[in-house]
């Protein structure tokens, strides 16, 4: 549905997009996972024909998106990261300003607005002013405003910034539905728990490439071990803590050692190894790692901006 | 306490990280206070209006009138005209039909005609006439007073020549030459001389009057009113209006000078002086109003609404366009409503223009929606946006006009005035209210004020095309 061959994108010295190339197909839920500045909103505004490629080519449905042809934006829809509302009209007058734009009128362009605020349980507060809204119930209405015209393909970046679970909750179940109904979705995020649980496949992005791209246990096979294991940073592991590090990677955090083990280093010998020390099984757990490790071990954990 | 100390670091530190709050605090005043010193003559050592255009027609032979001429020409707050251009670019000298076209058409505001017979021999005293579109009381009054300054200093060699030939009509010439002989002869007596040549200088007229006339000591030209029938009344609360002018020998002779005033411009206006005003004080308005609305650019920007505004089939020349013409909508009620009030509060004759008062509205409405834009553009914030239109509606309006007479700054800053839209669309509520010009002869106005508005509007839509306003 989506197609980016090779593109480029620059800001001056800082080359925000680099080459890249990427297809997404109809109905997927594609995740955009990277860190603050990684390129995530310029491939956004890219893919939303706010801004040209410097190089390469954008395709909709095979037409090139462009900002000198506003026509393909018919299609798809963005839910930017900020609040783009109107915070002095109520509910009801951003959803007709936004639907005009797309050409709705009349009945029609009511009956949307209808559907959209019953779908993120607006109705009742349609006629307040939108500064009157909690965070979460503009994110909602800042998500449904980008859906009137029923476009083929969203574009979600970063819509869950800064709202509480029931908000964030709803805003999934909403997307999921939407997704099973046969939306495009292309979700920009940083929280790994939101790209787990909604998309199926997930493109790793950092400095401008995409670092990764599969789904979820596509990525997983990208780490060097199977497992996680953590134990607790007590006295009586200190030694064995000493020894591990040379045989992977050996964080701590709270009070808990964890040990993500070289590809070469087998689970058996750490568990000959814990013996050795005199060290009971009770405390070591194992599990199946995260997207996050998959994350942190793409793109590294230095601090980013 | 380090408390206090640390919050009050805090403080200046924010405060001059915002370029636009250390301009509004230290700039603008400055400026302001700079142009305000020139108009009000801190700066120089001459005071007064400067530059104001002065048609002058000479009729007379008499090289005491040539005289008055040259001490108008004199005068630096005047430039004295006294030949009209013909169109093949041959000159002419001015004459008495010349003139009220010339002040109808705003080429002049204001004429002096010294007739043929600007000594009579029928009558004692001397006739001049004064042509004026006054639409500006405080230059009015300020320039009737320098006039009157420079006729009256000048005039008493005429007003001698007068007396003198009246007394030759009624005297006869044989009565009349022995009396002035008897004279020279009494004078050279008393003070010695050539009792011919003093004869003769009283027969030229040079009677020493003007030791009568001319002032001990340059006064503030507003209160340099030597004439008791002025043309207008003047407005309360003015300088002129405020002190009454002392009763001197002046007012001898201004009872044998006799100056008529014509009002050519203006004259059947029912409410002059909130007529002058309302222009100038509904477009600074506007222009603020404007400049809010730059403000709110940054503000639809921050909140990302572009993005998704430019998402839809919008285009970018869409967008801003339709923010130009909300400027000019939201310019056009504000306007309207204003010279309403002015009808409610002071009679302002609106309905009686309202299709040409609608038109240059919409015209200037136009040029300040096109600033508003301009400010959005070059400007990286919205409260660097705010600081800088505050600073250039003041300075606008200040050398525009708004404020005070543009003839009282130097003639500079009236050439930078009349490349603000202020200026221009002070000009064309002038001439719909004041000079009750029809709707063809605003279209020069017109046409300058659509031409400010597509110049700030392209430099705008550039600049704004190149920033990252919109992604």
């Amino acid at each position: 549905m989506l197609s980016l061959r090779s593109v480029t994108k620059r800001y001056g010295a800082l080359t925000a997009l680099d080459g890249v190339s990427l297809d997404i197909a109809r109905g997927e839920f594609f995740g955009l996972l990277g860190p603050n500045g990684a390129g995530k909103s310029t491939l956004m505004s890219l893919a939303a024909g706010l801004r040209p490629p410097d190089a390469g080519v954008l395709t909709l449905d095979g037409v090139a998106v462009t900002p000198s042809d506003p026509a393909t934006r018919t299609a798809l829809g963005l839910v930017p990261q900020s609040l783009a509302l109107y915070d002095e009209l109520s509910a009801l007058q951003n959803l007709q300003v936004f639907g005009r734009l797309y050409g709705l009128h009349g009945g029609v362009l009511r009956e949307r607005i209808d559907e959209a605020l019953a779908a993120v349980g607006l109705t009742d507060r349609r006629r307040d002013q939108v500064k009157t809204y909690s965070g979460g119930m503009k994110r909602r209405l800042n998500l449904v405003a980008a859906l009137l015209h029923r476009p083929k393909l969203l574009l979600c970046d970063e819509p869950t910034v800064g709202i509480d679970p029931q908000s964030r909750n709803a805003i999934f179940d909403y997307l999921e539905a939407r997704n099973r109904a046969g939306l495009t979705i292309i979700y920009s995020t940083h929280y790994m728990e939101e790209a787990t649980r909604l998309c199926s496949r997930i493109a790793i992005i950092d400095h401008g490439r995409i670092h990764a791209l599969g789904t979820l246990d596509e990525l997983l096979t990208r780490l060097p071990f199977e497992e996680e294991i953590g134990f607790p940073a007590i006295p009586a592991t200190a030694a064995l803590a000493a020894e591990l590090g040379a045989q992977g990677t050996l964080t701590t955090l709270d009070g808990r050692h964890r040990f993500e083990p070289r590809a070469d280093f087998p689970l058996s010998a750490f568990y000959a190894r814990t013996e050795a020390h005199g060290l009971a099984p009770r405390l070591f757990t194992a599990a199946r790692p995260t997207l996050e490790a998959v994350f942190l071990h793409l793109t590294g954990r230095n601090l980013r901006e | 306490m380090a408390v206090i100390p640390t919050l009050v670091r805090k403080d200046i530190a924010n405060f001059l990280r915002n370029r636009a709050a250390v301009s509004l605090t230290f700039v603008v005043p400055i400026v302001l206070i700079y142009i305000f010193g020139w108009v009000f003559g801190l700066n120089q050592k001459d005071t007064g209006p400067t530059g104001i255009r002065l048609a002058v027609v000479n009729a007379s032979p008499n090289p005491a009138a040539q005289k008055l001429v040259d001490a108008l020409r004199a005068e630096k707050a005047f430039r004295v005209v006294t030949t009209f251009d013909n169109p093949d670019r041959t000159t002419r000298p001015l004459t008495e039909a010349d003139l009220r076209p010339l002040i109808r058409d705003g080429r002049f505001r204001f004429a002096v005609v010294i007739p043929a017979d600007v000594v009579r021999t029928d009558d004692i005293g001397l006739h001049l006439q004064i042509l004026s579109d006054p639409r500006n009381d405080i230059e009015a009054q300020t320039v009737n007073g320098l006039l009157q300054k420079a006729i009256f200093s000048n005039v008493p060699e005429l007003l001698g020549q007068s007396l003198q030939a009246r007394a030759k009509q009624f005297l006869g010439d044989g009565r009349f030459n022995q009396f002035n002989r008897g004279i020279a002869n009494s004078v050279a007596t008393a003070f010695g001389g050539d009792p011919a040549q003093i004869q003769r200088t009283i027969e030229s007229g040079s009677l020493g009057l003007d030791r009568i006339t001319r002032p001990a000591k340059p006064a503030d030209p507003t209160l340099r009113r030597l004439d008791n029938a002025p043309a207008a009344a003047p407005t309360p609360g003015t300088p002129a209006a405020a002190k009454p002018v002392p009763a001197t020998a002046a007012d001898f002779f201004s009872r044998l000078v006799k100056i008529d005033q014509e009002q050519v411009v203006g004259k059947n206006v029912q409410s002059p002086a909130a007529t002058r005003l309302v222009g100038g004080w509904a477009i600074m308005f506007l222009l603020f109003a404007v400049s809010g609305g730059a403000a709110a650019f940054f503000d639809e920007e921050n909140a990302g609404v572009f993005q998704r505004i430019l998402s839809a089939p919008v285009s970018r020349a869409q967008l801003l366009w339709s923010r130009f013409l909300y400027g000019v909508l939201l310019g056009l009620v504000q306007l309207l409503t204003m010279f309403l009030a002015g009808h409610l509060m002071y009679g302002i004759d609106v309905f009686g223009h309202l299709g040409n008062l609608i038109a240059v509205s919409v015209f200037a409405a136009a040029a300040c929606s096109s600033f508003g834009m301009l400010i959005a553009a070059l400007a990286p914030n919205a409260t660097a946006a705010s600081g800088l239109s505050t600073l250039l509606v003041m300075v606008m309006s200040a050398t525009g006009g708004a404020w005070f007479p543009m003839s009282f700054m130097p003639e500079f800053m009236q050439t930078i005035g009349k490349f603000t839209l202020v200026y221009w669309s002070m000009e064309g509520f002038q001439q719909v209210l004041w000079a009750e010009r029809s709707f063809v002869e605003l279209l020069p106005i017109l046409g300058i004020l659509a031409g400010i508005t597509l110049a700030v509007m392209t430099v705008a839509i550039w600049r704004l095309n190149k920033k990252s306003i919109f992604a």
